[in-house]
């Protein structure tokens, strides 16, 4: 097994493209967008079907590479949470094939 | 009175109350997300339908356009007026008065919908280029809006990752401009004719959809407002109530210098009072990311929005009497 880093954003629903536009930028080989469905933060309560617009919908980014590239992907994704409501966290994780990544 | 009374307790009404009281009671009652926007674009396919059917009977006259250009006039002044009153009694910051000002000078397609019914009710006759109208006052109001935050050099850096036109393509293009431009342009075409083959459809379970569809809606208003409210002063709420009072003045004097007939009059005041809560959050989100959705969704949706379905609507009517008398 091989170490490479695993970036887990949540943002919100309207900011998914940019937000992937930045880890394709940075070299990031793939990622998964995933649907959130209900959750809590700062003194408030959402639910993923609130309202029509789908605008106050969440999603959650995945994506494994390796040290370099989740650090380019970092600076402006930081820019883009200051703007866009969301969580970044990133960990270490073991990795079959490194190649992938 | 009538009027009120028939509005209030029409089963459209009742099972919008019925939804709103079921998510403040805490009911685990829901339809699925899928459905109910299926039900959305079912509901703009039909009004837009109608809409195109009506309009290819008579030909586009000088009015029709004035009518038009006043729509498009109210959405981008309902704004300046909106952020003006927030600023002065609110405790709103200037982005989050901005977005909630886009809200009001756009429209709500669910209470036009509401509109046409509770008209038809009153037994008024309205003329399908309101659609029309309806999609033009989408837009305008979210430029407006952004003018008021941009001003004076205000313009954030570009946000990251941002693509070009993405705002424009969301604007123009998303699902309520696309649909019902696109069923007015449809039944403008095939006109009558072309309405006999699929009013089974479009025409009459319409009023069951809307029932269902806002039986959604009142479930969507009350968990706004039971997550949201706390984001709300009373001065904040208070706008709520009375903007789309001062809104529906000012479309009814549009409506008294066209002299339109009393039921596109109060199709077109109702336009005006209500706001927006499908296409303007989704631009606000990529335009003023740093405004608070939980404000401007709870108080479009969980405060005017059931206060122009169950007050609203019999005023605007009667509104509309007055002024063309």
């Amino acid at each position: 097994m091989h170490i490479r880093h695993r970036l887990e954003l949540i943002i919100e629903r309207m900011a998914t493209r940019r937000a992937c536009n930045i880890l394709e930028a940075a070299g990031l080989t793939g990622y998964t967008v995933l649907p959130a469905l209900s959750g809590y933060g700062r003194g408030n309560h959402w639910n993923r079907d609130t309202d029509l617009s789908a605008a106050g919908d969440m999603v959650v980014i995945v994506s494994v590479g390796s040290a370099g590239a989740i650090e380019t992907a970092l600076a402006q994704l930081e820019a883009l949470l200051s703007a866009h409501i969301g969580v970044l966290n990133v960990s270490e994780v073991k990795v079959l094939r490194p190649d992938r990544f | 009175m009538d009027i009120a009374f028939a509005t209030l307790l029409s089963p459209m009404v009742l099972f919008f109350l019925l939804g709103l009281c079921a998510a403040l009671l805490k009911s685990q009652m829901s339809i699925p997300e899928a459905f109910a926007k299926g039900l959305a674009i079912y509901l703009m396919m039909s009004i837009g339908l109608k809409g195109g059917v009506e309009m290819s009977k008579n030909a586009l006259g000088q009015d029709v356009v004035l009518v038009m250009l006043s729509g498009i006039a109210l959405s981008f002044l309902l704004p300046i007026i909106a952020f003006a009153l927030l600023r002065a009694t609110s405790r709103l910051e200037r982005t989050d008065a901005a977005a909630v000002a886009a809200h009001y000078g756009s429209i709500s397609i669910v209470t036009f919908v509401a509109a046409g019914q509770a008209v038809e009710a009153a037994g008024l006759v309205t003329s399908g280029y309101l659609v029309a109208v309806a999609a033009m006052m989408e837009v305008p109001a979210i430029i407006s809006a952004l003018m008021i935050v941009y001003r004076r050099g205000q313009k954030d850096s570009a946000i990251a990752g941002a693509e070009r036109g993405e705002l424009a393509q969301e604007v123009l293009l998303n699902a309520s401009v696309v649909v019902l431009i696109g069923s007015l342009v449809i039944g403008w075409l095939t006109g009558a004719h072309g309405m006999e083959r699929i009013a089974p459809f479009f025409v009459e379970p319409f009023q069951g959809v809307l029932c269902l569809f806002l039986l959604d809606m009142g479930l969507s208003a009350g968990r706004g407002l039971r997550n949201g409210w706390r984001l709300l002063g009373p001065a904040t709420i208070g706008f709520g109530l009375y903007m789309p009072l001062i809104s529906a003045c000012l479309a009814a004097g549009l409506a008294l210098l066209n002299r339109m007939p009393a039921g596109d009059a109060a199709l077109l005041i109702t336009l005006a009072a209500s706001s927006s809560y499908i296409a303007v959050p989704a631009a606000m989100r990529l335009a003023l990311p740093k405004a608070k959705p939980a404000i401007y969704l709870t108080l479009s949706l969980g405060i005017t929005f059931p206060f122009n379905l169950i007050i609203g609507l019999p005023l605007y009517i009667w509104l509309a009497e007055l002024v063309t008398r």
